[in-house]
């Protein structure tokens, strides 16, 4: 098993993030190209905690390394299962996602989570993402740690991506939002 | 937005996904958290989705992964 992590703080608060992370992968995101689909499955709000649970399947295209498709074949196309919880009381995002293609040649357990910041919790908030890669091909190590590494590696890049792409939203978000709240405020005084 | 897995359910997904989202941040953020708004749009969104699902043998994939769910609602369901 190999293990990827990376933290990082974005100068916007919770609510902002939150919000903006339900369309992490819209066209204002250039740069997580390799998401085709987001789906929603299911949706729903536990009556006592007030927690949002949503399960979304997510739908990605990308290219794959030629050996890795020659090994074990397969299309390009792979689908990702997500389950979220929203606590809007203690302020937190918990993303948890895994793979459902090749899930017999790879497991990847990714935990994503969103809080306010420590020192300026009003204003920004925390991301940390978590993933544990494992291959489950058996026998030849080699090949085993040669499929983590490679794994790892697209992980990275891609999570790399999805920050500057995120970033991307969040700006257009509050661009939009502000244009929204303007509109209403005229709307109020004429 | 961002798209559909099924190209014919992208109006409804559309119309879905900008509910929710207003939902979220003008009513669900502020302390609302039982209404819900958008379940009209979801149920026909869902219908169209799920048809798709059936026919790519996504669901039966879905099935197995939501196995391990229990645990995971055990873990994050309920106030930490």
């Amino acid at each position: 098993m190999k293990v990827f992590s990376s933290t990082c703080t974005f100068d916007y608060s919770w609510e902002e993030v939150s919000a903006a992370n339900w369309r992490k992968y819209c066209p204002w995101n250039d740069k997580s190209t390799h998401v085709v689909a987001v789906d929603t499955l299911s949706r729903s709000v536990d009556s006592e905690t007030g927690i949002l649970r949503t399960e979304r399947l997510i739908t990605c295209d990308q290219s794959v390394p030629q050996w890795v498709l020659s090994l074990f074949g397969g299309s390009a196309t792979s689908h990702v299962y997500e389950i979220s919880y929203v606590d809007p009381k203690s302020k937190k995002v918990t993303m948890c996602s895994t793979n459902l293609t090749w899930s017999n040649v790879l497991n990847v357990q990714e935990t994503v989570t969103y809080q306010p910041s420590s020192a300026k919790p009003t204003c920004t908030t925390n991301f940390n993402q978590e993933a544990k890669i494992t291959a489950l091909c058996g026998g030849w190590q080699k090949i085993k740690n040669k499929v983590e590494e490679a794994s790892v590696e697209r992980f990275s890049q891609n999570a790399k991506r999805g920050r500057e792409g995120f970033e991307a939203v969040l700006e257009m978000s509050r661009r939009v939002f502000g244009e929204q709240r303007e509109r209403e405020n005229d709307k109020l005084q004429s | 937005m961002s798209a559909s897995i099924a190209p014919e359910c992208n109006d409804i997904k559309e119309r879905y996904d900008t509910c929710f989202l207003k939902w979220y941040s003008e009513k669900y953020l502020r302390g609302n958290t039982t209404s819900n708004d958008c379940e009209e749009l979801f149920s026909k969104y869902k219908t169209c989705l799920n048809k798709v699902l059936k026919e790519k043998g996504i669901d039966s994939m879905l099935e197995d992964v939501r196995k391990g769910n229990s645990e995971m609602d055990a873990e994050h369901n309920r106030r930490s």
